[in-house]
């Protein structure tokens, strides 16, 4: 990952495309943590639509569900599970059974679980610097 | 310039970022967010609006078949994350395609291709005709002799008085503002009829000179208000 650094800067996580958030939202941190307060609630139902496709085997809704949560990867700058998510959109265009995509499903499941994780990171190390900045 | 738009989108981080973008411009006022297509619709039905920001998938209804429900046109930019809609897009004669999420820059890119066709449409449709390209030519064809234009797909057809059909590469959608709001009217998705030759209603179909024209349920309303019914 590119990581830009200016002066007073903060400093994201490696698994941030900083260069690619700056673009975004340039350096309006409170802006950033803004958008990472909304990702983070609407997360949950999110995943639980994600999981609910797969657990009833329905390969059409599993895409949907995560063709929906593709975006808010980009918005936070994780660009990486982003594309991850695309890859696993079109592995479920060529399956005719849930089974088919065990494998694949949990990777991905995992990587969104760790995504939440860092993100919540973020959020808390972003407000801290937004609060000692102000 | 100001316009008017509202957002259709059901994803939060995408619509607050869309409303910030729209903000930051001092170029469109945000007059409502919806999260789904049968609460913009019950907004649209009272309410017009210059754009709108539109996702495509979204719990129910998806996004085209709210631009098949509303009584008017107006500017759509699609905001979606899957590039695959873009045959869709083109039907649909959308003005701008941003694939989310999509950069301010991006953003002030796709306002700006609103802008000129606006230009061109009031230029456009105060004149008594048109040129049409086809076979390989441009053929005036003044508005008194059109009968109607239907959609083929990528292709319209002209007919006219004569019994002639015209066809050329273009979109009903396209159309419906280039053509003067004068003589003709959208009446279908894939019709639009010049007013002054309709001979007679009846329930949902039109007819002009022996042609049957379909009338959609989100039009009806519109024939009705231009027609001169005393």
């Amino acid at each position: 990952m590119n990581n830009l650094k200016t002066s007073n800067s903060f400093v994201f996580n490696s698994e941030f495309d900083t260069n690619y958030l700056f673009s975004l939202y340039g350096d309006d941190y409170h802006y950033v943590q803004e958008i990472l307060d909304t990702v983070l609630n609407d997360f949950q139902s999110l995943t639980d639509n994600i999981e609910y496709s797969y657990s009833s085997g329905n390969i059409t809704a599993l895409k949907s569900a995560v063709h929906k949560i593709k975006p808010v990867f980009g918005f936070v700058g994780l660009t990486a599970v982003q594309q991850q998510c695309q890859q696993f959109e079109s592995i479920c265009g060529t399956v005719s059974s849930p089974d088919q995509l065990a494998g694949e499903f949990e990777t991905l499941k995992n990587k969104i679980f760790h995504s939440r994780q860092i993100i919540e990171e973020e959020k808390k190390k972003l407000e801290l610097f937004n609060r000692n900045c102000s | 310039m100001s316009l008017s738009c509202i957002i259709v989108e059901d994803l939060q981080v995408a619509a607050n970022y869309l409303k910030n973008c729209c903000e930051k411009s001092g170029q469109v006022e945000v007059r409502g967010h919806f999260s789904n297509v049968t609460d913009a619709l019950s907004f649209l039905n009272s309410n017009t609006v210059d754009l709108i920001f539109l996702d495509v998938e979204m719990p129910g209804a998806n996004g085209f078949e709210l631009l098949d429900q509303i009584a008017f046109s107006p500017k759509v930019i699609l905001t979606t994350a899957k590039s695959e809609y873009a045959y869709n897009a083109f039907q649909y004669n959308v003005s701008d395609y941003l694939m989310k999420p999509f950069t301010y820059q991006r953003f002030l890119e796709a306002l700006q291709k609103i802008q000129p066709s606006k230009e061109t449409i009031s230029t456009n449709s105060a004149s008594d005709h048109i040129y049409i390209k086809t076979d390989g030519k441009l053929i005036r064809l003044n508005n008194d002799s059109i009968l109607y234009i239907e959609s083929m797909g990528d292709y319209v057809k002209f007919v006219t008085l004569d019994g002639k059909k015209h066809i050329t590469h273009n979109t009903i959608k396209n159309l419906e503002e280039k053509v003067s709001k004068h003589h003709f009217l959208k009446v279908h998705r894939s019709y639009i009829v010049n007013l002054h030759k309709i001979d007679d209603m009846r329930e949902n179909l039109l007819f002009i000179k022996g042609n049957e024209i379909p009338v959609s349920k989100a039009n009806k309303a519109d024939v009705f208000r231009r027609l001169n019914i005393v």
